[in-house]
């Protein structure tokens, strides 16, 4: 498999610089998302922002769909973050309704098109060969905003996620860090959606940080590591897609391949993950017999 | 009391009812903590304890009456106070070291995006050797024992140099060493002048740590002096009548 040689086409080396760039945008919120145990609230954030993408492109055509699933990710992020905290009806069934309702909104908004299956397969898998110029600066744009207020937001949001009710104590203003916290992820969701759908964005949220996770205990090493594994999850799945598409006539959807490397290399960050704890149990056993004992 | 007297008192309550909401969750406290001295919260499982801890932070209104913290109101003292929850409530896959949660007893005095000073270290570090966890600052928090996560959150409220400490059920299912340490640390404050509030089922630690003792269980059974408060009359007014058992000078209640 030639892993450079599909890139020095144009729309394959755009595709490429987005799915890196996304890669290390959903690593980082992604790890947020892990450890918050956020992973449904983010999967029912990228089913509303489906029916804004679809709204979008009925009023503005391909320019609209960004700025249709940003209105549709800052409403929606909104709307979770007081639904978490008022907690009239049980989280998950209250989510679950959001997510169908909207979703289902979408769906029959863009039925009402003529070419109804295929906008349909593109707001829900995007289309990352079609990747503009103008969506790489998108991109790159939202990546930039949300690390910059991760980065100024670290402590506090690393207070929240470890120790709510110390975090509250401490004066720090939950509610707002939660809103804040769902609008990045509203934000990725909407970068992501152009490239590869409502979809599948959730797999680049979860999957990277999840692997990142299984191989390192520290955040100083799980952020990157989360943000390399998405990046290199893009890299191979586009070229695993152009190889099969190109010189063995097997057309593999890029997006569904990019996902299913992800998953690949979950599996073996998890089976190298699972190693390391092995090891690293047995030279604490062998190495501070003393401590054991002392404890 | 006159303004003279309140100057040293740490916590105030005067008549204070706190609410969530529309429903009373306490009412009518009425009692002093100083400067120095430690009270230990007392009652059944759903008596409010935790709710009292939550209404000297700020977080749950004073519906009636006062709460005053440190001659401010509740919020306005929160700088100076520090929060200890019990450990297990705290997810022990969280990738963080020890020393990380002891350095977040700092975050207030760092601010944002400066980096922690070597004082800042040094502080975290004395707070660590205090309960006596200084050789697991690398570890991960979540592989130490539940005592041992205790002293490593009393660690970190240590670190941010309170003046009025709140523990929450400090000593549930903490091992005889653990129990040792968090006493020993929590003397030491004391002993440099900050005020204690703990809430605990143990009355045997109620008299061993505290200087006074208040009884709850919705509305206050007594508050003061630990051995004028910890009676068997009034423990079975404020548990309902549940069983007493009397061994010497200490007291046990049965069932909670």
């Amino acid at each position: 498999m030639s892993l450079f040689e599909p890139f020095q086409l144009p729309f394959m080396a755009r595709a490429l610089v987005e799915l890196v760039i996304l890669g290390v945008l959903a690593g980082t919120v992604g790890v947020l998302v892990l450890l918050r145990r956020l992973a449904f609230v983010s999967d029912t954030l990228t089913h509303t922002v489906f029916p804004g993408v679809v709204i979008g492109y009925l009023m503005a055509g391909q320019d609209g769909v960004f700025w249709g699933a940003l209105a549709a990710g800052a409403v929606t992020a909104v709307l979770l973050t007081v639904l978490a905290h008022r907690r009239r009806v049980s989280e998950d069934a209250a989510l679950a309704m959001v997510l169908t309702s909207l979703f289902a909104i979408g769906v029959v908004l863009v039925s009402q098109r003529t070419a109804f299956t295929s906008d349909l397969t593109q707001f829900l898998f995007g289309r990352i060969l079609t990747v503009t110029q103008e969506q790489l600066v998108q991109t790159a744009v939202v990546t930039v905003l949300v690390a910059a207020l991760l980065a100024v937001l670290r402590r506090p949001l690393m207070l929240r996620t470890f120790d709510p009710e110390g975090a509250a104590a401490a004066g720090i203003r939950v509610g707002l860090l939660d809103l804040v916290m769902n609008v990045a992820v509203a934000l990725v969701v909407v970068a992501a959606v152009q490239a590869v759908g409502t979809i599948l964005v959730i797999a680049l949220l979860i999957v990277p940080a999840a692997a990142a996770r299984a191989l390192s205990d520290r955040l100083v090493f799980i952020v990157p590591l989360a943000c390399l594994i998405g990046a290199l999850g893009g890299w191979l799945g586009l070229a695993a897609s152009y190889e099969a598409s190109v010189y063995h006539g097997l057309r593999l959807a890029s997006g569904g391949t990019v996902v299913l490397v992800l998953v690949v290399l979950y599996g073996v960050a998890a089976l190298a993950g699972a190693v390391r704890r092995r090891v690293g149990l047995s030279r604490a056993r062998l190495g501070t017999p003393e401590l054991e004992m002392t404890r | 009391m006159t303004q003279q007297q309140d100057r040293t008192a740490a916590l105030v309550l005067e008549q204070a009812s706190v609410a969530y909401g529309h429903v009373p969750v306490l009412e009518e406290l009425h009692g002093t903590v100083r400067s120095g001295e430690a009270v230990a919260l007392i009652g059944p499982n759903g008596a409010g304890k935790s709710t009292l801890i939550k209404a000297i932070l700020g977080l749950v209104p004073t519906v009636r009456g006062r709460i005053e913290v440190l001659g401010v109101t509740p919020a306005q003292a929160r700088r100076d106070v520090a929060y200890v929850p019990q450990a297990d409530t705290l997810d022990p896959d969280f990738p963080v070291s020890v020393e990380q949660v002891v350095m977040m007893g700092r975050y207030r005095k760092i601010g944002w995006l400066r980096r922690p000073s070597a004082a800042d270290r040094a502080l975290a570090a004395e707070a660590l050797e205090r309960v006596g966890l200084s050789d697991r600052a690398k570890n991960r928090f979540g592989t130490l024992s539940g005592g041992q996560r205790q002293r490593v959150l009393l660690a970190r409220a240590i670190a941010a140099q309170p003046r009025l400490l709140l523990l929450d059920e400090p000593f549930n299912g903490v091992d005889a060493v653990s129990q040792h340490a968090l006493l020993e640390a929590i003397a030491l404050l004391k002993q440099q002048g900050a005020a204690v509030v703990v809430s605990t089922h143990d009355l045997a630690i109620a008299h061993l740590a505290c200087d006074e003792v208040c009884l709850l269980n919705r509305h206050q059974f007594g508050f003061g002096p630990t051995d004028e408060v910890l009676t068997p009359e009034r423990l079975r007014a404020t548990y309902g009548g549940h069983a007493l058992e009397l061994r010497g000078d200490r007291v046990i209640v049965t069932q909670t």
